[in-house]
């Protein structure tokens, strides 16, 4: 399904993003990307929407070679993809509806069936009750929230997901995982960049670790059990740590 | 999504943008129903001018004064000539008694200048109304030339002189109306692409987005270029609603005011209408596509 071949990708003024790295996603997997802050994770999610275009390697997914795919085709390409940004990246006049429908309204889907799907999606992550508002009036869970619901309507084949609950509370974070989860047992195929290590652990599915750029680690999925009741452990967890984990800073804002 | 659909879509979006951004369309709206208001005054104001001079042009006459001195044989050979002319629908001959009550019925209170002169003020004279459609010829030229230089004749009037000064007036007028109605819209484009690129700019950010969750160019430039072409429209109609109201309040005028009676005779053709609506919307999304080219080379650069 992915696939990346001794890719490479040099920033201008030197600086490694990625470096050399090698590895093969199967249709169907969740995959989590860890690595400290700066170790390529995003950089490398961005170089499979062709947000971003490899210095060197080769990437194929779904069988298309996304490193010499022409410009006119990289729409179609991203129309197959969800992705949750790390930023979110919602359109701040447009409203939840409008930023969430944004795809089906292009490819010339009924208002009706816009509003049901979106309703649907919203409603999976628990932001029906906000169809009207615009981003500025929600707060950062709810923004995260509506992005992974813009993420999810399309019903992508893949699922390019950075730090997405970064910005949520520990029982937002399970339910939106519980959705990750979900999703993969259907048929998506899923990569999470995170470096929650307690997630990764708990969930064990297949982790690739990054390094300043280099793929240090492929590690395999393990046989722990996973979805729903596995998340509950991982409240508890959290709860017996005493503190959040890396990235579930909360601001302000996120109480609203 | 068929043509229609995505035709849909973008006149949608553009006036979902232009409500929400309904304070930089009213300047970019305003801006070319001035330019147009302008360019269609002076449209409106020549071609009422052609009217009147047109109708001149018909009512006109040549006077062939004669010489108080000149016999009755040359002013009868005077009379042979002028019905001889290629265009001559019709020669009047005037004379002394008939020209000074005229000029008594023309203007009552200088009746007494006429009188008491030793010898006639007002000269006979020939009037000669002609086809204009055939005058403008060099045979007719010609014959005014033999007019001119019969023994008989004092002064050639030809109602033809003035006219042209007239028509080279308002071939003036309406350069001028043309070259400012064309610097003013040539402002009017100036300004839409400055709103539609300020937009794209502020914009930047969602069309970034919008691309990096599938939108093609053509999908995220359509309700631009939409918005462009409805601000010009929108302008336009103002612009041709404007001067439909001038043209109502000064046409009441005319009948007490020289002016209004020469520039309120007919409104625009509807032709001409038609073609300022279209002026508009063309400049609106001429201004938008050329304020988007620098998008564009951010788009190829991506």
């Amino acid at each position: 399904m992915i696939q990346f071949f001794h890719v490479g990708k040099n920033f201008p003024g030197g600086q490694v993003g990625l470096d050399d790295v090698s590895f093969e996603i199967a249709r169907g997997e969740m995959v989590f990307i860890t690595g400290a802050s700066g170790a390529g994770k995003t950089t490398l999610l961005k170089l499979i929407f062709r947000e971003d275009s490899p210095s060197h390697g080769q990437i194929v997914v779904n069988g298309r070679n996304v490193s010499s795919l022409p410009r006119g085709k990289i729409p179609f390409l991203r129309r197959t993809i969800g992705v949750v940004f790390q930023d979110f990246r919602l359109i701040p006049r447009k409203t939840v509806f409008e930023n969430v429908t944004y795809l089906p309204r292009i490819l010339g889907m009924e208002k009706e069936l816009q509003r049901r799907l979106a309703y649907e999606t919203l409603r999976r992550v628990g932001l029906a009750h906000r169809l009207n508002a615009f981003p500025p009036q929600l707060s950062g869970g709810e923004k995260q929230r509506v992005a992974i619901a813009r993420a999810l309507i399309n019903d992508p084949e893949i699922l390019l997901a950075d730090e997405p609950t970064g910005n949520l509370d520990p029982d937002l974070s399970r339910e939106i995982l519980d959705l990750f989860v979900d999703l993969n047992l259907r048929g998506t195929t899923v990569l999470l960049a995170t470096h929650d290590r307690v997630l990764i652990e708990r969930l064990g599915r297949r982790v690739l670790t990054l390094e300043r750029g280099l793929l240090i680690q492929d590690r395999p999925r393990s046989n722990l059990p996973e979805a729903p009741p596995l998340l509950r452990e991982v409240h508890e967890v959290e709860e017996v740590a005493e503190e959040p984990p890396n990235g579930a800073v909360h601001s302000d804002e996120d109480q609203r | 999504m068929t043509l229609l659909k995505a035709l849909f879509y973008f006149f949608r979006e553009a006036a979902l943008n232009m409500a929400r951004g309904w304070r930089v369309s009213l300047l970019a709206v305003l801006t070319i129903a001035v330019s147009l208001f302008v360019g269609g005054v002076f449209l409106l104001v020549s071609g009422n001018l052609a009217q009147v001079v047109e109708s001149w042009r018909s009512e006109a006459r040549i006077v062939v004064y004669m010489k108080n001195a000149a016999s009755a044989e040359d002013q009868a050979r005077t009379h042979d000539e002028a019905a001889k002319g290629p265009a001559v629908t019709d020669v009047k001959t005037i004379d002394a008694a008939a020209a000074r009550q005229h000029f008594r019925e023309l203007f009552p209170s200088l009746g007494d200048l006429v009188e008491g002169w030793s010898e006639d003020p007002l000269p006979p004279s020939l009037e000669i109304a002609f086809d204009p459609t055939r005058s403008d010829n060099g045979a007719f030229e010609a014959w005014t030339a033999r007019l001119r230089a019969l023994p008989a004749v004092a002064m050639v009037d030809d109602d033809r002189d003035w006219l042209r000064q007239l028509e080279n007036l308002i071939a003036v007028v309406r350069g001028v109306g043309l070259a400012l109605g064309a610097v003013l819209l040539g402002a009017a484009m100036f300004t839409i692409g400055s709103v539609i690129r300020l937009t794209a700019y502020l914009y930047s950010e969602e069309i970034g987005i919008l691309r990096l969750v599938g939108g093609t160019e053509f999908y995220i430039r359509g309700p631009f270029y939409v918005e462009g072409l409805l601000q010009g429209l929108v302008g336009s109609m103002l612009a041709v609603g404007g001067l439909a109201a001038t043209f109502a309040f000064v046409r009441p005028q005319a009948p007490s005011s020289v002016l209004a009676w020469i520039v309120a005779r007919a409104f625009l053709p509807w032709r001409v209408v038609l073609f300022l609506l279209v002026l508009g919307a063309a400049a609106g999304l001429i201004g938008a596509v050329m304020s988007l080219r620098r998008e564009a080379l951010g788009a190829l650069e991506e």
